[in-house]
């Protein structure tokens, strides 16, 4: 199976400290990966480093079969099809739903105004939030937020999405419903790799979970090899920890 | 008590002076029309400039900054309204004053602005980014209109000083409204023009100040 994403033998140093070293992780097309691993031990860097919020110091990101370019309208075109979705939401506290759906769309992919509202439209029901198109994000739980912050990265029709810990910020009760559109995501094969302590989730929803520590992936491999026969002694003292 | 009022709130001289004073008011808008906008204009060139150059770039306009807000404006308008035609350049007084506010009240201007697109957390940039929205796209659609919305209240304040600042014109005889009135105060050997110009100036300014109050009580910083 062809890649989507792959990355061979990333490296980054934050300060002459290593954040992530050699790292080598591939996601297929409609797959989705886990990463799993104690806070710090680079897994927003990692995801970082895909779409160069982060500068990689080392190694290749390779999107659809080229290296990601180093900045540039092809950066910012590779951007639109990476779609990514942070911790803290970060919506556009000024716009509403929609707008914040269509403003990549319509100012980044060049769709006209019709065209980039029907697209934020679409990805918002697809998020469940359908009724919600003129709410401010303040107007919303942060469940919702989190939903229309995936509706903002699905309206630019990504071949991927880069979750970094997307239901770590939201009360207990509202991670069901993030879940619940990442898992309908995956049903409709949209390739993800997220960054997430929901271990459960991992091992129920993910193709593949790579174990980070220290900036490196130290096991990875289908959820039942890796959550149920760990190998390295990191990964058993976390999973006991859990 | 009626020697103070014959003094400084003379009804006879106030009425006869009025014309005067008003055609000295109309200058004066017209030195905020060029001040106002002109000071916004160049005040957000400034922050944006600061904003997107390269390090030194932008403490070199710092400097700059730095240098005019600690230059006295009054000698700044001196200076280009009496200086200008030494190099053969004579731009209309209004004009001159005009130039010279604007350079002045830019700076501040400036400041606010970079201060309102600094109010912005850069995770709405990384947010914007990661989109592939380019840096003006960024600005225009995501940082400015919260930016400027957080500093609303500076701005207006700016400009109720840039407002007062253009009564320095009379120094350099542009017909302004203080300098009418003290011609007022010349000819009819007493003060209430002043008093009068006052007036005028509040009347000028109540809705700003107004506004600054209704502005300052709201938050506006998002939660």
């Amino acid at each position: 199976m062809s890649s989507v994403l792959e990355l061979r033998g990333v490296g980054k140093t934050f300060g002459g400290v290593p954040a992530l070293k050699d790292i080598h992780l591939a996601v297929g097309a409609s797959e989705l990966v886990a990463l799993i691993g104690p806070s710090g031990s680079g897994k927003s860097t990692l995801l970082r480093c895909c779409n160069r919020l982060a500068e990689p110091d080392a190694g290749d990101v390779v999107f659809e079969g080229n290296p990601v370019p180093a900045g540039g309208a092809e950066l910012a075109s590779v951007r639109r099809r990476m779609g990514m979705v942070f911790q803290a939401f970060n919506l556009y506290p000024h716009l509403n739903a929609l707008e914040n759906a269509a403003l990549a769309p319509r100012r980044a992919a060049g769709l006209s105004q019709s065209e980039a509202e029907t697209a934020a439209r679409e990805a918002l029901e697809r998020v469940g939030l359908g009724d919600r198109t003129t709410a401010m994000p303040d107007e919303l739980s942060g469940g919702q937020q989190q939903r229309v912050a995936i509706a903002r990265a699905l309206a630019l029709r990504p071949r991927i999405l880069l979750l970094d810990e997307p239901t770590s910020a939201l009360d207990p009760e509202l991670v069901g419903s993030v879940l619940r559109v990442i898992r309908s995501l995956k049903e409709d094969g949209v390739a993800m790799l997220i960054a997430t302590h929901e271990i459960a989730f991992a091992r129920e929803a993910a193709d593949r979970i790579a174990f980070l520590a220290d900036g490196e992936i130290l096991e990875s491999g289908p959820p039942a090899e890796v959550l149920d026969r760990p190998k390295s002694e990191r990964l058993q003292s976390f999973l006991s920890r859990l | 008590m009626s020697e103070f009022f014959q003094t400084f709130l003379n009804p006879g001289v106030m009425a006869e002076s009025s014309g005067l004073l008003l055609r000295g008011l109309w200058v004066t808008i017209q030195a905020c029309l060029i001040v106002v906008p002109g000071g916004l204009l160049s005040g957000a060139g400034l922050a944006l400039a600061q904003t997107l150059a390269p390090a030194w770039g932008a403490r070199s306009l710092s400097w700059g900054v730095d240098v005019v807000r600690a230059f006295p404006p009054l000698v700044l308008l001196v200076l280009i309204v009496h200086g200008l035609p030494f190099l053969g350049i004579e731009p209309p007084p209004l004009l001159g004053v005009g130039i010279a506010l604007t350079i002045n009240t830019s700076t501040y201007y400036g400041e606010i602005l970079r201060a309102g697109i600094l109010s912005i957390e850069p995770t709405q940039w990384e947010a914007a980014r990661s989109t592939g929205l380019g840096t003006a796209a960024t600005l225009r659609h995501v940082i400015l209109p919260q930016g400027v919305r957080n500093v609303l209240p500076d701005l207006a304040g700016n400009t109720l000083e840039a407002v007062k600042l253009t009564s320095l014109a009379s120094v350099v005889a542009l017909p302004d409204l203080l300098r009418m009135a003290r011609v007022a105060q010349g000819v009819h050997f007493n003060p209430s023009p002043l008093i009068l110009a006052a007036l005028l100036y509040l009347a000028l300014l109540w809705p700003l100040v107004r506004l600054i109050r209704r502005l300052g009580g709201r938050a506006v910083l998002p939660a």
